[in-house]
């Protein structure tokens, strides 16, 4: 098993194709990382105090319209307290430190899953299209070992992105901001009051919870990839089924059983930031949901690639 | 064990929705034989390779490797067996060498050693290292021999091997493949269309039409004819006379007159003189006469009707 694995890394790590996708996510989060710091340089050293302070006044102006809309009003209303808090307490707001880059960072999480999309709508098709599927399986391995072999390489793959993407971000904008303000606590309005939370610690949160939609995506493209063997079509097809799948859910919010779809339940950030896609969602009844479709995406996966005869 | 045969072959059939591929085959290989598969394009030879190794399911009959089913033991069963199943398809992105590590490691007990001597064996040192999409096609056959051969297997497949060969490569591996019988015992399967490549190379011969076993015999059988009776061409003066003089004769089987105006009897050899005492006695001159080697080609012919695709 172990060796099966060692062979699918070998097959996607010595490959230019790899590393060039690499390269341009990378070449994408220094970029962002770059207009961001840019954007901020206001609030840098001790502007940041000027910064809040404009944005407070911002929100109480805002606040005063009637017409105001709901989503928005809970947000004036909770992010006020904590610029208070801010100041009060004198601790600096994440802008223009690094951790605003950083955490801005987590959020071009959906370039790894495009690319990871990428290479798993690949990883089995490929192996059919090019032919090498039949001096793969005529192996003392079984299929679904094989199968295995190459869902655990993705998953591999993915978290060696999000590596990458940490550790790019990291030191960027250590650099671009300088390395201080190592200990600066986020501050979070929960239950009528602000608390201080760990940034580290929040900030491996989301990089986890968007690893979770992550793990959804390679599961969605592993079966798209077994059942179609071809891997334009197998990755033509995942990709569009994200975005699609994106779009549709903005469409069929207003009906109550919407929320049993995948997508909807995909971003576990949502509970993080207290913005569910339905009133009443909570993050135990998003796991259930992911677990079945989970469980019901690889089922698929082995029967299409375990049962079928390999023809043509 | 000698008396086990290597790969048999029991009732085995194919269907697919409610077309049989495969009907009812069953034959066994005995250990250090070529064993030639032959038939016309679709006749079901790669459905029926392809079932041997595993790619296909079996729908009815069972096929053993070495006493091991492969449906129901599929790891032990195949770790016999070394294919080709036709063009080597390879990793084009990865060296020649790298697609070796790549099929050693899914095999216990394949060393560094035992790849460096598998490429030495195929004559590919030189150009192991470089990327596979950079092979012309005859080094990509060696390679595919080479994965084929990594993990000493008892049974080589080959499904087509000789398809984009030159003739000096299909010389190659036929010598490879009698040289690896003779110093390793190992036993051969190989299927072609092409039926000149499997008179040079094999030592029996089963033909297969529309899925079903037609015949299989060694392949001295399909050249020369069965032991008793063989064919013998006579070039006489007056054919059609000789041809109603022999007919008197008891124990001709075939009786005919070739486009070039020789005179065919089919017969045993000890009838041979009697024929030609019965030409001589009714004044028919005799110019020669000489036996008939038929090529594989005519006997398969014969056989297959003219070799529709089925």
């Amino acid at each position: 098993m172990v060796n099966l694995l060692l062979n699918e890394n070998m097959k996607i790590y010595r490959r230019m194709r790899t590393w060039i996708l690499v390269g341009l996510m990378a070449a994408f989060v220094i970029l962002g990382n770059f207009v961001m710091w840019h954007e901020n340089k206001s609030a840098q050293g001790d502007g940041w105090r000027t910064e809040l302070m404009q944005e407070k006044e911002r929100w109480t102006e805002q606040l005063k319209k009637s017409n105001l809309d709901e989503g928005l009003r809970t947000y004036y209303t909770e992010r006020i307290p904590v610029i208070d808090y801010h100041l009060e307490h004198n601790i600096r707001s994440p802008q223009g430190t690094m951790w605003n880059g950083i955490n801005e960072s987590a959020s071009l999480g959906i370039l790894i899953t495009l690319l990871t999309i990428i290479i798993a709508g690949d990883i089995i098709a490929a192996e059919f299209s090019t032919g090498t599927i039949k001096l793969l399986l005529i192996r003392p391995s079984s299929r679904i070992k094989i199968l295995l072999s190459k869902y655990l390489a993705m998953l591999l793959f993915s978290m060696v992105l999000l590596l990458t993407l940490f550790v790019i971000s990291f030191l960027l904008n250590g650099i671009l901001f300088g390395f201080k303000y190592m200990d600066l606590p986020l501050l979070h309005f929960t239950g009528g009051q602000v608390v201080e939370q760990n940034m580290i610690l929040h900030l491996w949160k989301t990089y986890l919870l968007n690893g979770i939609s992550t793990v959804m995506y390679i599961t969605i493209a592993f079966m798209i990839s077994s059942a179609f063997r071809s891997s334009a079509m197998a990755i033509g097809f995942s990709i569009g089924i994200v975005f699609a799948g994106n779009i549709l859910l903005e469409a069929l919010q207003r009906y109550e059983w919407s929320k049993y779809l995948l997508f909807a339940n995909t971003d576990l950030t949502q509970y993080m930031e207290g913005r569910p896609f339905h009133d009443g969602m909570t993050l135990s009844f998003s796991i259930g949901v992911l677990a079945v479709y989970f469980l019901l995406f690889n089922l698929v996966s082995w029967l299409m690639f375990t049962r079928r005869d390999v023809a043509g | 064990m000698s008396s086990e045969p290597i790969i048999s072959l029991q009732n085995v059939t194919k269907r697919v929705g409610r077309k049989t591929i495969i009907d009812d085959l069953t034959f066994d290989v005995p250990q250090g034989e070529i064993f030639g598969f032959l038939g016309p394009n679709g006749a079901g030879k790669t459905t029926t390779i392809r079932m041997i190794v595993g790619l296909m399911s079996i729908t009815k009959g069972q096929i053993l490797i070495k006493g091991k089913n492969i449906k129901t033991d599929f790891e032990q069963a195949i770790r016999h067996v070394g294919a080709i199943v036709e063009n080597p398809e390879m990793y084009k992105y990865l060296s020649g060498y790298h697609n070796l590590v790549h099929y050693a490691r899914m095999v216990p007990g394949v060393t560094k050693e035992r790849i460096d001597e598998v490429v030495s064996l195929v004559k590919l040192e030189n150009r192991i290292h470089e990327k596979v999409r950079k092979y012309s096609l005859g080094m990509r056959q060696r390679l595919g021999v080479a994965q084929a051969l990594l993990h000493r297997p008892s049974l080589l497949i080959l499904d087509e091997p000789t398809n984009g060969l030159d003739p000096e490569g299909i010389r190659e591996l036929r010598d490879y493949l009698r040289f690896l019988t003779r110093t390793e015992g190992i036993t051969v399967v190989v299927s072609s269309h092409l039926l000149s490549e499997m008179e040079l190379m094999c030592d029996r011969v089963a033909i297969i039409q529309r899925g079903k076993l037609i015949d299989l015999k060694p392949v001295q059988y399909f050249t020369h004819g069965s032991d008793t009776f063989q064919t013998y061409q006579f070039e006489v003066q007056m054919p059609e006379q000789a041809i109603a003089i022999i007919r008197r004769i008891e124990g001709i089987q075939e009786l005919s007159i070739s486009e070039d105006g020789l005179l065919e009897v089919t017969t045993e050899r000890e009838q041979v003189p009697a024929i030609l005492e019965l030409l001589v006695q009714n004044q028919i001159r005799v110019y020669g006469v000489q036996k008939v080697r038929r090529s594989l080609e005519d006997q398969f012919l014969e056989l297959t009707g003219g070799g529709q695709i089925g």
